[in-house]
């Protein structure tokens, strides 16, 4: 075991420092997502494009479709990198980059990687995720959208749900039902959808946090061309279990890195916060649980690295991602109740009000922070997956 | 002895408050929530049936129960809104204070106001440095002849927007820290008292919550509630009543978000059987349905106590912290079991997770809970 970066990685992340420190957007938008999410989305377009031009987009990606061609540990380098610098992140990354970029490499055909994966860096094109449906979330594979195949072409109906930027999506990687009388695995398939077919329909749900960033996505009738189908026809779920390993593995990356800013800023705010007559900081309870997050913070970084090391051996991070998924989306809320409990009775403002903590971010966090112990697999899925497949237990 | 059931009286109190809540709370809940307005419409009809007041006696024009039936009529207006129960619930608080350390005269003339006026009243104690910690209030009152001059700012005042008057704490000698403080009723309409802007808030957004800035403003001496210094005495007692029936906002949040659990977990199916008979699943039901119960238990013990006229300070913080923390914990579970559909907004316990977390805080928040516990255990005999 060595957990030591090499000279030639170091080396990289001084590459990587010294292009940032150069190339930072000097100015961004005084917006967060949720208000003004055009003008962002621009912003965000033309960051990724330098990044992209400079080579910095898809790092572990072959070069032929864009990529570096480096490996999984220079990824790990360059999200810390960017975290450090407080660069803008790359837009719909954990979606196109992280999701499909994957999922296209293990099973798209050639043509469909040349067509698609080089616009995913350059961003100019963004993805959506067309899994869960109203009758099925942790048991994905109960879906029930159908394709039909008619000539040349597959015909979808049906509905999905809690699909991330829908609204300003170009295509969906989306799984739909082509074989109702094979066993429920067996009669998926992964379709590429051209989101501005005709027939589909958007329509953003308001959630806990007042925004609306998951959106319902109805099907009436939408043709799809055939060699948009990922894969073999009805081999889709081989497809969804990359998508989802990759989603609840390699994208923790970021998770971690924003956990651990999170939590400086925490300190930071302990510090500025006022509790009994003396700052929370000095609060033995607050020091307490900020010193728990910390370490939490680090049991997270380390079984990431041991789950890039996998990646780096075998290709992809094995049912073990279930592990990341399962420890960083519940230490999120954990830390986020520490934020609650540090602004006391302030913690009931939110945004808008006079007295809103940081314009009343922290308690966006903490709604927020609810979402990801149920999407991706919920954590009760998680402990399924680990029962299962990590401990090799029975079927419950 | 030991005795578990109602009276016939509580029982009929409960189901009218039960039905009051079906009928007409829990149908505008989330209009309330977006909105955030003062539930008017309901608060009249609430003092129709005698669900306002609680606290003050008959001979004032109150209905006069005593802290374990306000439990009761509380969990289940809470069941159907925390925050409208919250708006409702308010006078009865502000109340206290003047049955605590008032005069006759006082009594007469102002919980009158609040029974036969419908008037609101609010207390008037957190500040924006003085939350759980009473005695590092920075609000003064200044003795001048007759009167006192209270400056100072009072923060997240419930009902604070519509109260026609405030009880207010002040310190009068700041070197005698607790004992320096004392409790003034303060007109809204008193020269010098504004009200600042609304708070948004995350969750109870019914209940009205307000900063009160009082600027030289003039209080006649007779407006003193008890004795100089006497405030936090008054506060303490005040909590010995109030701390119960929080703790039961907390039950009937928590109930309401178990209800719809079941109901949830019986009507979806994954992996071919309904939710509730995955294990998984059902355990946190079962583990819902035991802290509910406990609870209610904590809280009501902790009004009777007080009710009989025995110390329950140690009963009434074990009962709050107990409370809002089960609250806290089955409403987030609440919305783990509904999966995505929970975090939305078009189902309803993405509100109770909101309305949930304020009890945590006000009233004490479970942490100084725990200390006043923990000194009570360690100083008791």
């Amino acid at each position: 075991m060595d957990l030591k970066y090499t000279p030639e990685e170091e080396r990289f992340r001084n590459e990587v420092r010294e292009w940032l420190q150069a190339n930072l957007p000097a100015e961004r938008p005084e917006v967060s997502e949720s208000e003004n999410m055009d003008e962002w989305m621009a912003f965000l377009r033309n960051w990724q494009r330098k990044l992209s031009d400079a080579g910095w987009a898809g790092i572990a990606w072959p070069k032929e479709y864009g990529g570096r061609g480096a490996g999984v540990n220079e990824q790990l380098i360059f999200t810390e990198e960017m975290a450090r610098a407080k660069a803008p992140n790359l837009m719909n990354v954990s979606i196109g980059i992280e999701l499909v970029g994957p999922a296209l490499m293990h099973h798209g055909a050639e043509a469909q990687r040349r067509r698609y994966l080089p616009k995913i860096l350059s961003a100019e094109e963004v993805w959506c995720q067309g899994f869960s449906e109203p009758g099925a979330g942790s048991d994905l594979a109960s879906l029930q959208t159908r394709a039909v195949i008619d000539g040349d072409r597959f015909i979808v109906t049906g509905q999905k749900v809690w699909t991330s930027w829908a609204e300003y999506s170009d295509h969906c990687i989306l799984l739909v039902r082509t074989d109702a009388s094979a066993p429920r695995h067996k009669g998926i398939s992964c379709l590429l959808v051209d989101m501005r077919s005709p027939g589909i329909t958007v329509r953003p749900t308001r959630q806990i946090t007042g925004e609306t960033e998951f959106s319902e996505v109805f099907f009436d009738g939408v043709a799809v061309p055939r060699e948009n189908l990922v894969g073999e026809i009805n081999g889709g779920w081989g497809v969804a279990m990359t998508v989802l390993m990759h989603e609840r593995g390699t994208s923790a990356i970021g998770y971690q890195i924003r956990l651990r800013s999170e939590l400086d800023e925490l300190m930071e705010l302990a510090k500025r916060i006022e509790k009994n007559g003396r700052p929370a900081s000095a609060d033995p309870l607050i020091q307490q649980k900020l010193a728990q997050s910390f370490i939490e913070v680090e049991i997270l970084k380390y079984n990431i690295y041991r789950s890039a090391t996998q990646i780096a051996r075998n290709g992809s991070p094995g049912p073990e991602s279930s592990i990341i998924k399962l420890f960083w989306s519940e230490m999120d809320r954990r830390q986020k109740e520490v934020a609650m409990e540090l602004m006391g009775l302030r913690s009931q403002l939110v945004r808008g009000s006079k007295g809103a903590v940081d314009h009343g971010r922290w308690q966006r966090a903490f709604l927020w922070s609810r979402a990801g112990t149920i999407y991706a697999g919920s954590s009760e899925i998680q402990r399924n997956i680990i029962a299962e497949r990590v401990l090799g237990l029975p079927r419950g | 002895m030991i005795g578990f059931s109602l009276s016939s009286e509580q029982v009929s109190l409960k189901k009218l408050a039960h039905e009051f809540a079906e009928r007409e709370i829990a149908p505008v809940a989330s209009e309330y929530d977006r909105t955030a307005e003062f539930p008017w419409p309901i608060f009249n009809l609430a003092h129709d049936l005698g669900l306002v007041n609680l606290s003050v006696p008959e001979e004032f024009g109150g209905p006069g129960v005593s802290v374990l039936d306000e439990c009761i009529i509380n969990e289940e207006l809470s069941w159907g809104c925390a925050g409208i129960a919250g708006a409702l619930g308010m006078n009865s608080v502000a109340a206290l204070p003047l049955m605590i350390a008032g005069t006759e005269e006082q009594k007469r003339k102002y919980l009158n106001r609040l029974t036969i006026d419908r008037e609101v009243a609010s207390y008037a104690v957190t500040e924006p440095g003085a939350g759980s910690d009473v005695a590092s209030i920075k609000t003064t009152a200044r003795r001048v002849g007759n009167d006192y001059i209270l400056n100072g700012t009072k923060n997240f005042i419930s009902n604070g927007s519509y109260a026609t008057y405030f009880v207010v704490f002040a310190m009068v000698e700041k070197e005698k820290q607790h004992d320096g403080i004392s409790a003034f009723i303060v007109e809204r309409e008193s020269e010098g008292v504004s009200v600042g802007r609304k708070e948004d808030k995350m969750g109870q957004r019914a209940s009205d919550c307000a900063q009160i800035i009082f600027e030289d403003v003039r209080v006649p001496k007779q407006n003193r509630l008890g004795s100089e210094g006497s405030a936090f005495r008054i506060a303490m007692k005040v909590f010995d009543r109030s701390r119960p029936v929080v703790a039961t906002t907390a039950v009937g949040v928590a109930r309401r978000a178990m209800e719809h659990a079941i109901d949830y977990a019986r009507q979806r199916k994954t992996f071919g059987r309904e939710l509730g008979q995955h294990q998984a699943i059902g355990f946190k039901l079962a583990d819902m349905a035991m802290q509910v119960t406990a609870a209610r238990w904590m809280s009501w013990h902790a009004a009777w106590l007080t009710d009989n006229g025995q110390r329950n300070t140690r009963e009434a913080a074990c009962a709050k912290a107990f409370a809002a923390d089960a609250c806290m914990q089955i409403t987030c579970e609440a919305v783990q079991i509904f999966g995505g559909y929970g975090y939305m907004k078009d189902y309803p316990v993405e509100k109770l997770v909101r309305d949930a977390k304020g009890i945590q805080i006000y009233e004490g928040t479970s942490e100084i809970q725990r200390l006043i516990i923990a000194r009570d255990l360690l100083t008791s005999p």
